[in-house]
Formats: structure tokens, sequence, C-alpha cells
């Protein structure tokens, strides 16, 4: 009685576990489903003819569809290797000078005990309430004064004041969370304050700064507005803008645009991928204790 | 030449006052324990000695030389943390290796001196292994041994077996005592832990609040606490308290209605009120009537080899007996408690002790 009792029981939450399963695994397929769907839908059709993309969308390229020419496009007309490199060029030099000044500076108000270390604090972080598009006409004009305008550099600049915020904000509270004695002990050991930043502190927020990359990247390797604004010249143009001139007025060359587009998912993707591994990393070796 | 000199120093953080004037003199080869309720200032004061903390007054002296202003990394000293603070990126060896390799020392000195190190606390097979891949005392042992590695003047540790679980914390208490045996290093020793104080200790500084209460060896400080607050710390559990009238010369008290009892101590004055102390291993039980109070067993805790019988005794609060492990006294029991004089504390109302007319056999 009892017997049957008990293995009921059992049955019933054993249901219970797989139906659980079931959905919150459904839940999830669904939101990948959603969130893939555009990509999957643009790489597709960027291997298909202007005709095959209008007939049928949503189509997989087949007998009568399938082209190349989207891509032909893209690698003969316009200068795609420069947009590429200079995509790289900002994306990269921005990203490491917000993980470099970021890290420093949050190292700095978590670590040292000064005057307005709270008030810089909320003015660091200030910057994340701020859009920095609402300064375009100011950042416009001082770039033309300090002859900036259509240089790399400038969008450097600016990419990395608009990624600071968040970067110093992230790891400045993570930074608090990291082991006094161990800044100390390295103090002892006879290390200057810059040695114990590269030699000791950093590695350990190695898996935040990957975090704060990943955020910071995709906005910085997506943003259209400043290079239109600040660097529309040909040497300088990045693959969003480059995109553009296959964006006319009365006609869309969409295969040319859906095939650049496609190739512009790749270099973002290996960056992430570079983080991601950092990111795992760094979740199991939080796991243990100390 | 490791001796260490505290004079008048003293901390604080802009009006805080956290340390009010320290002197201690620590001699060379010595174990000083610092102990003391948390935030006394205990770790402060170490903090201090490593040069972690700037010193708003007073100098340190190491081995002669004022080191106010000199860098932790020279003062000779190797510190050892609460948390090992382990560089968790690194491993064994090369945490060991660490301050060496940076003071740039030859590869081969260092090899030799973190094998000795190794040797000593038993880490010849964890060179190669991470620190996320030790257990606690493993840690607390290579965190220990980055200190032997640096040959430091002084070694000073801040509470290194807070993190180690019960069973743990004995056995690394052993190794530290030998450690110290075959180091002859001075070494200071911050702790909350009393256990640990008595049994490592040379000496213990009772610090409060930033003040040394008593300094001396662990047997002064349990057999002649110089006032109330070094009584009740040093000692598990602690020392029993009573309120006392007293009477003739100032050293013959009663109290809770009992007949007068002659404390053996000084007599300093003979007005206001005082409060005696006893240690629960100092009480004797008797028959009811017999001893000088009569009390009732509120609860008996029984350990096995020991028993501890609780009494509730009027304005102090909890009075603890203990006595063996086969004792058969229940709650609600009546019992005569016995104060034998010799065992008797007094304290006037600032809680300083009256000086014992005689010193314990064991203290010279």
């Amino acid at each position: 009685m009892t017997d049957t009792a008990s293995s009921n029981r059992a049955r019933a939450s054993r249901a219970k576990g797989v139906s659980t399963r079931v959905a919150v695994h459904g839940v999830l397929a669904g939101y990948t489903l959603i969130a893939i769907f555009p990509v999957v839908l643009v790489i597709l059709n960027s291997f298909k003819n202007r005709r095959g993309i209008f007939t049928d969308p949503l189509g997989l390229p087949g007998e009568g569809t399938f082209s190349l020419e989207g891509y032909a496009t893209v690698l003969t007309q316009g200068d795609f290797a420069t947009y590429f490199s200079n995509s790289l060029i900002v994306t990269v030099t921005a990203l490491f000078l917000i993980l470099l000044l970021g890290a420093m500076a949050a190292h700095a108000l978590a670590e040292y005990r000064f005057r307005f270390n709270t008030l810089l604090g909320i003015y660091l972080i200030l910057g994340i309430m701020v859009p920095i598009r609402l300064g375009t006409v100011a950042i416009l004009e001082l770039m033309v004064d300090l002859n900036l305008v259509n240089t790399l550099l400038a969008l450097i600049l600016v990419y990395t004041a608009q990624g600071l915020p968040v970067a110093v904000f992230i790891l400045t509270e993570f930074m608090r969370t990291l082991s006094r004695d161990i800044k100390d002990c390295a103090r002892v050991d006879g290390l200057s304050e810059y040695r114990i930043f590269f030699e000791v502190v950093v590695p350990l927020i190695r898996p935040v700064l990957a975090t704060v990359a990943v955020f910071s990247m995709i906005p910085i390797w997506n943003d259209l507005w400043f290079p239109l604004i600040l660097a529309s010249g040909d040497a300088t143009k990045t693959v969003t803008l480059g995109v553009q001139q296959f964006i006319g007025q009365y006609t869309v060359n969409w295969s040319a645009v859906l095939a650049s587009l496609s190739i512009a998912i790749l270099p973002v993707l290996g960056l992430y991928a570079l983080f991601s591994r950092q990111l795992i990393a760094g979740i199991t070796s939080g796991a243990v204790k100390g | 030449m490791s001796e260490l000199t505290l004079q008048d120093v003293r901390k604080s953080y802009g009006e805080a006052k956290v340390i009010h004037g320290v002197d201690l003199q620590i001699k060379d080869g010595e174990f000083v324990v610092f102990v003391g309720p948390s935030g006394c200032g205990k770790s402060t004061l170490l903090r201090m000695i490593a040069g972690l903390e700037s010193i708003t007054g007073g100098d340190v002296v190491i081995g002669g030389e004022q080191v106010n202003d000199i860098a932790p990394a020279d003062r000779g000293i190797a510190m050892v943390f609460q948390s090992y603070a382990l560089y968790p990126h690194k491993d064994v060896y090369g945490n060991m290796a660490f301050a060496l390799r940076h003071a740039g020392e030859d590869k081969a000195v260092i090899e030799d001196r973190v094998r000795k190190a190794a040797d000593i606390l038993g880490l010849q097979d964890l060179l190669k292994r991470r620190p996320k891949e030790l257990s606690g005392g493993q840690r607390q042992r290579v965190a220990i041994g980055r200190a032997i590695v640096r040959d430091p003047e002084i070694f000073l540790f801040d509470e290194p077996l807070s993190n180690l679980d019960a069973a743990l914390r004995v056995q690394m208490r052993v190794e530290i005592l030998r450690l110290h045996q075959r180091l002859e290093t001075t070494m200071v020793y911050v702790t909350h832990d009393q256990v640990e104080a008595m049994t490592l200790a040379d000496r213990i500084v009772v610090l409060r609040d930033g003040r040394i209460e008593q300094v001396g060896t662990p047997l002064e400080l349990y057999h002649h606490p110089e006032n109330r607050f070094v009584a009740g710390f040093i000692g598990s559990p602690r020392m029993n308290f009573l309120a006392a009238e007293r009477s003739g010369d100032g050293t013959t008290v009663t109290t809770q209605g009992s007949a007068p009892i002659e404390v053996p101590v000084s007599p300093r004055d003979t007005q206001g009120p005082v409060t005696l102390g006893i240690r629960p291993e100092h009480v004797e039980l008797v028959a009811p009537g017999a001893g000088d109070l009569d009390a009732r067993v509120l609860v008996a805790e029984r350990l096995g080899g020991e028993t501890f019988l609780h009494f509730d005794l009027g304005d102090e609060g909890d009075f603890v007996v203990k006595t063996d492990g086969g004792a058969t006294h229940q709650s609600g029991d009546t019992v005569g408690l016995s104060f034998p004089p010799e065992a008797l504390h007094l304290f006037d109302a600032e809680g300083m002790a009256f000086a014992p007319r005689e010193r314990h056999a064991l203290i010279g």
C-alpha cells in the first residue's frame, strides 16, 4: 500500500520534473529562434539574386535564385577591405583604451581613499545617463578645431568617451569586492602601485574585463552616426557607413547590402568568441571559493 | 637584530582616534600575540608595523631603525593574511617565488629557498598546483611558505587561522608553534581567539579600544589580570563577577548575603563598591550550607568530560561553575558554592584589580 503510494508520488514528481524541463527548454528555444531569425534571414538572402529576395524572402536559395552577385559587388565595387580594417582599427583601439583607462580609474576609485573620491566616481558615471549624441554638435566643432575630422582618431576618441562610463561603473563595483589582503600582500612583496595593478589586479578582473569588452564592442562596431558625421571620407569609412553606398535614393542593391552585412558579422563574431572564452573561464574560476 | 619597539604609536582617521599611544617592546625571537575584541585596533596596529597603514604619531622601530616612512617591502617583515591572499593565477611555486623574483634574486637562490620552505611545510608535492586546487589548510601553508621564503626578520600574522575549521585550526596552531621553535624569528600574531593567544604566545598583549590593557605571559594574564576587562577576556568560560560590600581594611567582602570572605590582596582603600571575581574552574561545589553561598542550578551543560553548571546570582547574571563530567547535579538542585580565597580576584569601581599578596607559584 505504502509502496504503491510512494511510487505513485515518485512518478508524479518525475513527470512534473520532465514537464518543467520541457517548458524551460521551450521558452529558451523560442527566444533563440526569435533572436537568430533576422540574422539567418540576412545570411540566406545574401546568397540570392534580387528577384529571389523579393519573390520569396523566406525561401532557401535554390535553382534560379541562388547567386553570389551580392558578394561579387561588395568585393569589387567600393573599397571594402579598407572599410573593414577601419572598423577593426577603431573598434579594437577604442576597446583597448576603454578597458585600460576604465580599469585604472576603477582601481583608483575602489582602492584609494582621497578627497572627492565619491564625487569623482559620480562624475565619471554620469555619462551613462547622458547620451553622448546630445553633444554631437560640440564634438564636431571640437574635432574641426583639432583638425581631426576625417581621421580614425576622432572616432576612437569619441567611442572611448562613450564606453568609459559603463566600464568604470561595472569595474568599480567589481573591484570593491576584490580582497584587500591580496593587494596588501603585493605591497609587502615590494610591488609598485602600477605593478600591483597590472600583475595582480588585472589578472583577477579578466572575466569582468571580457564582459565590459563585449558590452562596449557591439555599439561601436554597429555605429553609423559618428562615422557619418566625423569620418565620412572614403579613406576613413567604416563598414556600416560603406554599406550605405548600396542604398540609393531610388534603388537599393539588396544583394550587396545583405552580403556586406553578412561579412560584417564575421569579425565581431570572432571577437565575441575570443572574449566569451574568458567569460566562461571567469565564471568557473569564480565558482571555487577563495 | 630584529627587536621591535613601538613608542607612543598613534593612529587616527580624520577626527576618529583608533590607536591611542601604544608603547611596546618586543624582544628578538619572541612570539607576541595581540588579542582583543573586534574593533580594538589590533589589526590596525599590525598593519602599522607592516607599513600598510600610515602612522599618525609615535615611532615604529625595527632592529634599531625607525621605519615610519619606509615601504613595507624594505622593513624586513613578511605578513600572513587571514584570507591567505594567494595570487590565484600563479601556482604554488610561483606564489612563493613571486617576491624574490620581483626583487631580482638569482634563479638558483629562489629555487633553493622555495624548496627549503616547501620541505618545512610539507608542500613538496603541491608546487605545481594552483591555489584553487588546494584545501584551506594547504592554502594557509602556502601563505606561510611565501613568508618564510622572504627570510624576514619579523613575521606578522593577521588572524591566519580564522578561516579554517576547528580541527584544522588546532593542527595549524601546532605547526606555527613548531615553525617558531625552528626559525626562532620574532613573530607578531593577531587573533581574537584567546585559546590561540594562550597556546602560542610568549607574551600576550591585550588590547581594547586602541589601548593596551595588559602585557604579560599567558599565565600572568590568567592568574593576575590587572583589570576586570583582562580578567573577563582571558579564560573560557569567562570569569564570574559578583558585586560585593567591603568591611575591615577593605579586603574583607561579603556578597549575596555570604559570610565575610577575606581576599588575600594588598589593601588600598576601604570605601567604594567592589567586584569579586572567580573563574568557573576554581569554584568548589559543596553540600548546601557548607560553602560561602547556596544557589539553585539553572541549567547543567554536559560536555562529557566536563560539566558547566549555570546559576542565576542576582544582578551580575549568569554564574558558571565548571565541574567534572560525572557530576550528577540536575537543573533545580540547590548546592553550596565555596570560593577558595587564593583564587579570588577583587576589582574596584573602575575595574582595576587589587594586587595579590602572593604571586602564583608558576609565575616568577
